[in-house]
């Protein structure tokens, strides 16, 4: 028993950590009950349920990006959805050439993982080491998608085919640009007999998202708690100070903006072979302003909060989404509500006020300060 | 002198636009060595303080510390050499725990159990003991900047640039500033203070170098820097020399 405890307690103190809110044993109880009862979930949703579901869960990751770069690295970018669509891009074009050659997508998710993370590393490097700040960074941001959404829907002529793929202008990669080849849906295994493919409407598509959110919150925290996520947080703090106090500023601000590209881009490869297309609309300022609301309107300094707030929100907006426009007033006042009264964050806010009732009740002392 | 300085630099001069804040500014410190940079507002103090922790580069002129030329090295490099900073206001982190703040530099050389204890440590040289789970924000003024020199001491530095370290301080807060820049100095840290509090100079008796429209005015010792005409016209204000330039740089 004691033993197993030690082993608790060193897993647990690598993802628990100051810099996280929700630290408490009631709080990881929380924690592991959601995770249980999202992995029933398939048994219980209709598969169209489960279908949205899945979409709104794999909004996640470009959330959690947002989350690590504005909330704990202080840099806010209006462009993140860029990432994301790149991401899907970059996937659903080699994942249209490749599929019938080699039967499987990973030299698709690879380039779809990598491509967004060049091209993060090369406008992060000249924004950072231009010393870039603060509001300019989320303009540039904003210009660099708008200019590949406009760039994108100018491809819809015969020209614009990469091997096999074609571009399709503001039809996008997929059933709607006239020609019939669609990006696959992630092919993945080891042999044909391991092979599994993830539609969408599938359980595995669900269980792949399910396991890949569970994993990046998990290491997200660790990474947060770690020294790194310490420093990063004293930069977003005051970099000048954290740069005399021994600090590469600008290469750690590179590094985790590259690190947010590669979780958008894992929202993009999931969106296509989710549905098994993409247009340039995620590139326009919709797609880019939505993420921002959702990290901003959760509590942009918790991942926990972000992941929270992302999926009820993802959710909330579908379900008023067909009720008409005057859904999207509804909204607004939702969000304008929320913002005002807890403007640290509606999730972060009532986590912290229950955290509160429970340490009143003298549940989970250990947690300190916010358990949620 | 025969030993070779630990810091020196030579020509040094900084344009902004229209504006000279520092020009051909020589000044050299030997190690273990204390000095006040004194000036009047718009002098270039914080250019130069600036120039020397690495956050601006020079147009021309050099700067050598511990034998190496560091004129074009970045700061957070300089900063592992042995230059240690504290800035002028606000120098901690306000939002953060007092143990965050103290981690940061703390952490380069320590790992694990031993940055808590080094942590520990400094609190209590610093007065601080049993603040490690505030908020830096919401200590004291004088602690915060007890803090911030703690911060800047962290690291080992041969030398420390202290940016008006008693600004906003009482006179008993600022003893215990003077105390504590001793007890370091004693120890063999070099330091430069940037100073607008000329009881603070007086308490710390250490060499003043004056600064006067970004150039090296007058050094001395503070008695024969009293003595000296020039600066009593410039502190009195009296100067007819020419109208004072502006500067961007905000000093206080």
């Amino acid at each position: 028993m004691i033993r197993t405890n030690a082993l608790l307690d060193r897993l647990l103190g690598r993802i628990n950590g100051p810099l996280e809110p929700g630290r408490s044993p009631p709080f990881w109880l929380l924690v592991v009950a959601a995770v249980v009862v999202l992995a029933l979930l398939p048994t219980f949703l209709s598969r169209y349920e489960l279908l949205n579901f899945s979409n709104f869960l794999s909004n996640v990751f470009l959330a959690l990006g947002l989350c690590l770069i504005w909330g704990f690295g202080g840099i806010l970018s209006l462009g993140q959805s860029a990432f994301l669509g790149l991401g899907g891009y970059a996937y659903g074009i080699v994942g249209i050439n490749l599929i019938e050659i080699h039967g499987n997508t990973w030299l698709a998710l690879l380039a779809g993982l990598g491509f967004p993370v060049i091209v993060a590393a090369a406008l992060g490097w000249m924004m950072f080491y231009a010393r870039l700040k603060g509001v300019y960074v989320a303009i540039l941001m904003l210009v660099v998608t708008l200019l590949i959404e406009t760039f994108l829907n100018q491809t819809a002529g015969q020209g614009w085919f990469i091997g096999n793929a074609h571009l399709g202008g503001n039809n996008g990669l997929g059933r709607f640009s006239g020609v019939i080849r669609e990006p696959p849906s992630l092919t993945l295994g080891f042999g044909a007999e391991t092979m599994v493919v993830f539609k969408g409407k599938t359980q595995a598509f669900y269980y792949l998202v399910l396991g890949l959110g569970v994993l990046c919150y998990l290491g997200l925290r660790a990474f947060v708690n770690s020294r790194i996520g310490h420093v990063l947080v004293a930069i977003r703090e005051d970099p000048d100070r954290t740069e005399a106090l021994g600090y590469d500023v600008r290469a750690l601000q590179l590094s985790v903006f590259c690190l947010s590209a590669l979780l958008a881009s894992m929202s993009g490869i999931l969106y296509v072979s989710w549905g098994n297309f993409i247009t340039p609309n995620v590139f326009g300022v919709f797609y880019n302003i939505l993420p921002v609301i959702w990290v901003a309107v959760a509590g942009r300094k918790s991942l926990t909060a972000t992941i929270v707030g992302t999926v009820f929100l993802v959710w909330l907006s579908q379900k008023l989404a067909i009720q008409g426009d005057i859904a999207f007033v509804v909204l607004g006042f939702i969000l304008l509500a929320g913002m005002m009264l807890l403007p640290e964050g509606v999730v972060t806010g009532l986590g912290e006020r229950i955290g509160r009732v429970f340490d009143r009740l003298g549940i989970g002392r250990h947690g300190a300060r916010h358990g949620r | 002198m025969g030993a070779e300085p630990l810091i020196a630099t030579r020509g040094l001069s900084k344009r902004f636009g229209g504006v000279q804040a520092v020009s051909e500014a020589d000044l050299s410190l030997g190690a273990g060595q204390l000095r006040c940079i004194i000036g009047p507002n718009g002098a270039g103090k914080s250019t130069l303080f600036k120039l020397l922790l690495g956050s601006l580069r020079p147009d021309i002129g050099t700067i050598h510390f511990d034998g190496r030329d560091v004129t074009r090295l970045e700061a957070h490099r300089r900063a592992h050499l042995g230059i240690g900073v504290k800035f002028q206001n606000f120098a901690v982190y306000a939002e953060l725990t007092v143990r965050h703040n103290l981690f940061l530099p703390l952490s380069h050389q320590h790992r694990g159990r031993a940055v808590e204890r080094e942590i520990d440590d400094l609190l209590a040289r610093l007065n601080l003991a049993g603040t490690a789970e505030k908020i830096a924000g919401s200590l004291a003024h004088g602690q915060k900047q007890w803090l911030a020199i703690g911060m800047a001491l962290a690291m080992k530095p041969k030398l420390l640039l202290l940016d008006e370290p008693t600004a906003g301080m009482g006179p008993e807060e600022t003893e215990a500033t003077v105390r504590l820049i001793r007890t370091v100095n004693a120890e063999g840290v070099a330091a430069i203070v940037v100073e607008h509090d000329m009881a603070f100079v007086r308490q710390l008796g250490a060499p003043v170098t004056v600064l006067h429209y970004g150039r090296v005015f007058a050094e001395g010792t503070l008695a024969e820097i009293e003595r000296h005409e020039e600066v009593r016209r410039i502190y009195l204000g009296a100067t007819k020399l020419e109208r004072p330039p502006r500067f961007k740089n905000r000093q206080t």
